[in-house]
């Protein structure tokens, strides 16, 4: 925080080559939030505000010039007088999507057990930096009972990869895995193990997956030997 | 009078690729003719072999304008090849979604197709500088009749949530109570649009020819989703007999067939609509089709476009009276479809925003296609094009060059043409 003797002066520094005025102990990333310039955040809440650890790497910008150059987290750079951030170079497109790869290689992606599942930010993230990391079923809302697997309908979400805020089975209709397959194993055993308990055969998995790729369907098929249904 | 040479090739402000070709020698036309050029589609064969429930999703990709038309009809095909019954809320809502294209697709080809011709510019877009207010009453239209289907379907094209028997996914009781707020705020839009085109409706030829028009018809409504097969000359006849109605053959200029009925042409869309069907027609649609002195029969081929107009209001009002309807029974959200295949041979008809509709499957016992045939409004219209066009070409010879161009564009136009959808199933044969 800055002492209280500089309160009430305003500054102004640059966001995006646009100059913004704003208090000197904001951060850039209030003044980008006051002033509707759209920067991710995971482990920022608004509701403890003053609460601000720079860890998860999701706000990072890149400092243009009146600062060190280089990366660095928006929710902690301070402002100062003729700072000049960029908000959607390369870099930082680059360095936001490798944040979001580690996070989801951490995470559990039990999607169809999770209670985020419809309205969950990482699968936004992977969604915004086009990320094959999570399944359909991370962005279904049908959860539990109302699953189309458990109406005995050959949905492909388990083993699809998420990239469209599940258009189809939102309405409804099954998903036909028109994205192609996800290419981690794990995602997949998870998945396979979804058509199990439903009672699907390895036959009626192997024909839904028709829609995906040659080379995908090896991958899904290794995994369904390494996993016996084979 | 010398020569004319007028060779249109493509024409704009359509969908698809059609050319005009007219020769003229001292007064005297030598050749005109409406060539369709597009490349078969191939959409019946791709069918065979699928399941059932796959055969709305695939078939609605043949248009992207008439996809929720092609949807229902192929359910309705699916249905009828299999004995489906649909509930009484299911066909309400899907009269409902014909609405939703009925009004996209009309205020589409008004608004931004033929306007330009009643200014006489070149495309929608000069009309933005001149006539913002008119252009922005009809996007809001346009947008409003998007929303109003992807609230119906799951999609404002190609539908997500229709099955056959039923839906996938249900609009709420509240979204379809707002759905009717908006359309009653827009009435007055509607009026506004309609007496914007009504004051240029001079700029639309008069031209008129005898001929034979075909729509679905029934005795108590305005046919869109279900009837018979009706015709202004010949009476009614079931759907399933559709076959004897479009006599479809084939001619050198075209990769589309040619379809004639009980004289050398016919023509379907919302001027055939009207012709049969207007006493069904919604008070609002009424008075419109009054002051743009509309009566059944009307021979004027463009008068399709102020026809369009006129069922453009009376999908308004009636959307407006179905969800009332619905509202009033009660929205059962959880009903699902619950479908047994079976072997058959089942034929639906949907009168979509260009004309009357026809999907023919046959299923084999475990529910996958064996053959399928799909007859496309643009392909019924091609033959009329053409008959109009050899009775329209030479009245216009004594008008200098661009006149008779733009006349003959303004005359394929006013058919709404689809030209892409309507090449279908060409028989090739190779010869070594």
């Amino acid at each position: 925080m800055m002492p209280a003797k500089t309160m009430g002066v305003k500054i102004k520094m640059t966001i995006d080559g646009k100059e913004y005025e704003c208090e000197p102990n904001q951060t850039v990333l209030d003044v980008a939030g006051a002033n509707g310039i759209p920067i991710p955040t995971l482990c920022f809440n608004p509701l403890f505000a003053s609460h601000r650890s720079g860890s998860c790497r999701m706000c990072l910008v890149e400092v243009v010039a009146g600062g060190r150059p280089g990366l660095q987290p928006s929710c902690t750079l301070p402002v100062s007088s003729g700072l000049s951030v960029s908000t959607v170079s390369k870099q930082v497109y680059r360095a936001r999507r490798l944040a979001v790869e580690f996070l989801v290689s951490e995470h559990t992606q039990k999607c169809r057990d999770c209670p985020a599942s419809g309205g969950c930010t990482l699968a936004k993230f992977c969604r915004d930096y086009d990320i094959n990391g999570v399944p359909v079923c991370s962005e279904c809302p049908n959860q539990r009972e109302s699953c189309l697997l458990k109406r005995g309908v050959l949905c492909m979400g388990p083993i699809t990869y998420a990239n469209c805020n599940a258009y189809c089975t939102r309405k409804g209709y099954r998903c036909e895995g028109c994205h192609s397959t996800l290419v981690n194993e794990d995602v997949l055993r998870f998945g396979l193990a979804a058509y199990r308990d439903a009672g699907f055969r390895a036959e009626d998995i192997l024909e839904g997956a028709e829609v995906f790729a040659h080379d995908k369907v090896s991958i899904l098929e290794a995994v369904m030997k390494r996993e016996g249904m084979l | 009078m010398g020569k004319i040479h007028i060779d249109v090739e493509h024409l704009t402000r359509v969908e698809g690729h059609g050319n005009i070709v007219l020769n003229a020698n001292s007064g005297k036309v030598e050749n005109v003719q409406w060539q369709v050029p597009e490349a078969p589609r191939f959409f019946e064969s791709f069918v065979r072999g699928r399941p059932w429930n796959e055969l709305a999703h695939i078939t609605s990709r043949i248009c992207g304008i008439c996809s929720i038309g092609h949807t229902l009809t192929s359910l309705k095909a699916t249905e009828a090849a299999m004995g489906i019954e649909t509930s009484e809320q299911t066909q309400l809502l899907r009269r409902l979604a014909i609405h939703g294209e009925n009004t996209q697709s009309h205020i589409l080809h008004v608004g931004y197709l033929i306007a330009p011709d009643l200014f006489r510019v070149g495309s929608v877009l000069p009309l933005i500088g001149t006539h913002p207010d008119a252009v922005l009453k009809v996007v809001k239209l346009h947008r409003l009749a998007n929303e109003f289907s992807d609230l119906l379907c799951g999609r404002t094209t190609h539908p997500v949530s229709m099955a056959p028997g039923g839906f996938t996914w249900i609009p709420s009781e509240k979204d379809l109570r707002n759905m009717k707020m908006r359309w009653a705020e827009a009435v007055e839009v509607t009026n506004d649009v309609a007496e914007i085109v009504l004051a240029n409706a001079g700029g639309l030829p008069s031209f008129s020819r005898e001929t034979e028009y075909i729509s679905l018809t029934s005795d108590d409504e305005y046919a869109l989703y279900d009837g018979m097969i009706g015709s202004t000359d010949t009476g009614k006849h079931p759907v399933e007999g559709y076959l004897k109605i479009t006599n479809e053959f084939v001619v050198p200029q075209s990769t589309a067939k040619y379809c004639k009925h009980a004289r050398d042409s016919y023509m379907v869309g919302a001027l055939a609509r009207f012709n049969l069907n207007s006493r069904h027609l919604s008070p609002l649609a009424k008075h419109w089709a009054g002051k743009f002195h509309l009566k059944p029969i009307n021979y004027n081929p463009f008068m399709n476009s102020v026809a369009q107009l006129v069922e453009f209001v009376h999908s308004v009002e009636d959307s407006i009276a179905i969800i009332d309807k619905l509202l009033a029974k009660g929205i059962d959200r959880r009903e699902r479809p619950k479908v047994k295949p079976k072997a058959g041979r089942g034929v639906g008809a949907v009168d979509v925003p260009r004309g009357i509709l026809f999907h023919d499957y046959t299923y084999d016992e475990k529910g996958i296609c064996r053959k399928a045939n799909c007859i496309i409004p643009t392909n019924q219209n091609h033959n009329n094009i053409q008959k109009d066009f050899e009775a329209f070409a030479p009245t216009l010879l004594d008008k200098p060059g661009k006149e008779i161009e733009l006349n003959l564009e303004m005359l394929v136009r006013a058919y709404d043409p689809c030209i892409s959808c309507s090449t279908h199933y060409l028989k090739v044969k190779l010869v070594h």
